[in-house]
């Protein structure tokens, strides 16, 4: 057989051996798989590449505690993992929990194609997949290519990971000129970069860069979300209707159009969009959730309650279900006067509500919800009263919740005691316009409109009056005093994540003019903290603890 | 007693997917024994069982063309990498009874966009047709042709049929079984490959040997 000279005798290593040997005798494996002849097969399997260290688990509960107990190198995960949890759930809470590391090669085996289709553009994708059913020999190549390309990445991971979120940058700028064959991943990464960086312009570059290479759905994601963070909604707009006639079945960019549409004011558009990702992918408990909030912002009570449900019922297992999600299902029912629904939620859930402080007031705060709609006003009381002494404590729940029980209040003749919650609510959410309407309508129905008014004008004034007169300060180069009036603010709206932010901020600026304040950092890094719990993945937090990061560098503090 | 048929269908589709995946990691997994009946026995029913996969895998292709929804998933990959996962299969296939070769042009680029899942099931199924009629080798290359990605499998085997390179070349349907089964899905799939409104090919000819190419926009 002839062949032609252009041709290089033989596939050419591209590295020399040494840096493209991997010794899979040392790596350590987890195999999750539902299907006991699946998970010793794929043992087998690994045996002969001579990875000898597997660990088999036959669902997400075991593959959590044993990622939990013991670091692994690689995860062949399942995608259909039967009941509970399926493998892209299980990849959500690793990665959100930061249990594996960005080094740990997380694998999906799936019988569809299609679902490569669902989740690739997804934030959280796993490194690579598997179809089933595949041979040996491509995954023993598979795994060689990724766990190569991760090791590429090191420099690229190791700075990501003590947040010096600059060298990473310049880490994948190096990938690109050194790695031709990682230039599209570097790409990628560097794209997330930008965006946590808050550098949206230029990530909006990159992407238009990597469309003018192949117009790749994640690339044009991309570019849809950092022109909806830039607040250009019009185009992000038009990039994801166009995204979506070509890829219907793109999950991630119904999600994406629903945040474009209620930057739009556009409720309607936005649940319309939720509600098609939802059809396709309906596990995601995120997207339940989210749904819920939307269809109840708009009045669709039926969708609501539909998608309340749901998250329940899929996120049984799942870390980002809290009580809050129950109250707001019980909310929905007692609206819809279905109080027979709201006690069997109750029943349902009760031994998961009690394991909590938190869990309890939500209860107390649905049972009295729902008493005081059946007229039953004894049993109202005794679960005001519950609610009552848990606050006490210190116990606090979601503020729609906590407004919900200040309405309650007020229908029982507590009106001392709803003021009071009403005005907790108020200053810690000063400018949450929809929390605010809400409170006011509570003293609207009760006729008391103007008492309303007052206890929301006192509660905000101070915390906004402080709020700016610190903002005005800090921008007029007097951090010292701005850090006093916001701290002061703080103290009276503990937990509000615009004057938490705002101080956490002014205390950096301090410290950049006068030099290190060991107190005032310590309260910076505990303010930072609460604002993460307050408001996760609020867009400012991400710059505020870069800040942090650059002074403690700075002054040689590196906490890491 | 009413019940959904698609759901069952798929549910044994998935099951049957599971046992033959199973099926051929087990045979896979059965150890040579330099016992020529022993040997050649097992070695016909692993290429048997991926010929099995393979009708499957087409099975389900049909399935969604049908319902339009043979959407190629594009991404990029190295054309490197699949190169040797092609050759470590076909290796794997062919158990040292056969020649496997790999070329690599030095102009194809570090990276190129493509589905990787639908180009190698395409290509697979070649090797399977090349195991079958090659003498003594099969030989995977990966080259630049007009501005395109063009992978190719070429064997030392007589050769296509006519018919089966008129009907390729002319893009005429024809009546197939076996190996024009293959190649039909094989353009169904590079034809799903567009870029800036140009279309893949599959092309497909005689040198020394059959030539199957895909060529990739």
């Amino acid at each position: 057989m002839s062949l032609p000279s252009a041709f290089i005798k033989n596939v050419p290593a591209s590295a020399s051996a040494n840096e493209s040997f991997i010794d899979y005798a040392s790596l350590r494996a987890l195999v999750v798989d539902d299907y006991p002849g699946m998970r010793n097969a794929l043992r087998l399997t690994l045996s002969n590449f001579g990875v000898v260290k597997v660990q088999l688990a036959a669902n997400a509960a075991e593959a959590l505690f044993h990622v939990k107990n013991k670091d692994f190198d690689f995860i062949l995960c399942d995608f259909n993992l039967g009941d509970g949890r399926d493998g892209q759930q299980l990849l959500e809470e690793l990665r959100h929990g930061n249990l594996i590391s960005l080094e740990t090669v997380f694998m999906m085996v799936t019988a569809e194609s299609y679902y490569e289709k669902v989740v690739a553009t997804a934030e959280l994708a796993p490194d690579d997949y598997m179809i089933k059913p595949f041979s040996a020999e491509i995954l023993r190549s598979r795994l060689d290519n990724i766990l190569l390309r991760k090791r590429a990445f090191r420099e690229v991971y190791r700075h990501f990971m003590a947040q010096d979120l600059e060298s990473a940058l310049v880490a994948c700028d190096e990938m690109m000129q050194n790695h031709p064959k990682y230039v599209v991943d570097a790409l990628r990464f560097k794209g997330e970069l930008l965006v946590t960086l808050g550098r949206f312009d230029e990530a909006e570059a990159l992407y238009k860069q990597v469309i003018a290479m192949r117009a790749i759905p994640w690339a044009r994601l991309g570019l849809a979300r950092s022109l909806h963070l830039q607040k250009k909604e019009e185009p992000a707009e038009e990039e994801l209707r166009d995204v979506l006639e070509h890829a219907p079945s793109m999950v991630a960019a119904y999600d994406l159009l629903a945040d474009v549409c209620l930057a739009k004011k556009d409720g309607a558009a936005a649940q319309a969009a939720l509600e098609k990702g939802v059809a396709i992918s309906g596990k995601t408990v995120r997207r339940q959730q989210k749904l819920g909030e939307v269809a109840y912002g708009n009045g669709d009570l039926d969708v609501a309650r539909t998608a309340y449900t749901n998250t329940l019922e899929k996120g049984r297992h799942s870390i980002f279900v809290t009580p809050a999600d129950l109250g707001n299902l019980c909310r929905v029912q007692v609206e819809q006067g279905d109080l027979k629904a709201v006690a069997d939620t109750l029943k349902k859930n009760k031994s998961s509500l009690q394991g909590s402080p938190e869990g309890k007031l939500v209860m107390a705060v649905s049972q009295s919800m729902m008493h005081n709609q059946a007229g039953n006003l004894q049993e109202a009381v005794k679960a005001l009263d519950e609610a009552a002494g848990l606050r006490s404590e210190g116990t606090r729940c979601d503020p729609q919740m906590m407004l919900d029980l200040a309405g309650v209040c007020m229908a029982n003749g507590r009106e001392g005691e709803a003021d009071g919650i009403v005005s907790e609510v108020a200053r810690n959410a000063h400018d949450s316009e929809s929390l605010l309407a809400k409170a006011r309508k509570i003293y609207d129905d009760a006729g008391r409109s103007d008492a309303g008014a007052a206890v929301l004008a006192s509660a905000t004034a101070d915390v906004r009056k402080l709020n700016n007169e610190g903002v005005v300060l800090a921008q007029k180069g007097d951090y010292k005093t701005a850090v006093e009036k916001l701290l002061t603010a703080c103290g009276e709206a503990p937990y509000n994540p615009r004057i938490i932010m705002n101080a956490v901020w002014v205390i950096l600026k301090y410290i950049d003019q006068v030099g290190m304040d060991e107190n005032m950092i310590n309260i910076a890094r505990k303010h930072l903290a609460e604002a993460e719990r307050q408001a996760p993945g609020h867009s400012r937090i991400s710059g505020l603890r870069l800040h942090l990061k650059e002074v403690e560098t700075r002054f040689g503090m590196n906490r890491t | 007693m009413k019940f959904d048929g698609t759901a069952l269908y798929a549910a044994l589709i998935h099951e049957l997917k599971n046992n033959l995946g199973l099926l051929s990691m087990t045979l896979d997994s059965i150890p040579m024994q330099v016992e020529p009946q022993h040997d050649g026995t097992v070695n016909d029913a692993r290429l048997l069982c991926q010929s099995v996969i393979d009708r499957l895998q087409q099975a389900l292709l049909l399935y969604k063309a049908n319902n339009q929804q043979l959407q190629p998933t594009i991404d990029a990959y190295s054309p490197h990498d699949l190169l040797h996962e092609l050759v470590e299969r076909a290796g794997a296939l062919s158990r040292g009874r056969l020649n496997i070769d790999a070329g690599m042009a030095a102009d194809v680029p570090a990276v190129w966009f493509f589905d990787r899942e639908l180009i190698e099931m395409a290509l697979l199924n070649a090797i399977q047709n090349s195991l079958a009629y090659a003498r003594s080798i099969i030989r995977i290359e990966a080259s630049m042709v007009d501005g395109c990605l063009s992978l190719s499998v070429r064997d030392d085997s007589d050769g296509y049929p006519e018919h089966i390179l008129t009907s390729v070349a002319t893009n005429t349907p024809y009546r197939a079984t076996g190996t024009g089964l293959g190649l039909q899905f094989a353009r169904m799939i590079v034809q799903t490959h567009e870029n800036r409104g140009r279309l893949g090919e599959l092309r497909l000819y005689n040198e020394s040997g059959a030539v199957f190419s895909l060529l990739l926009p």
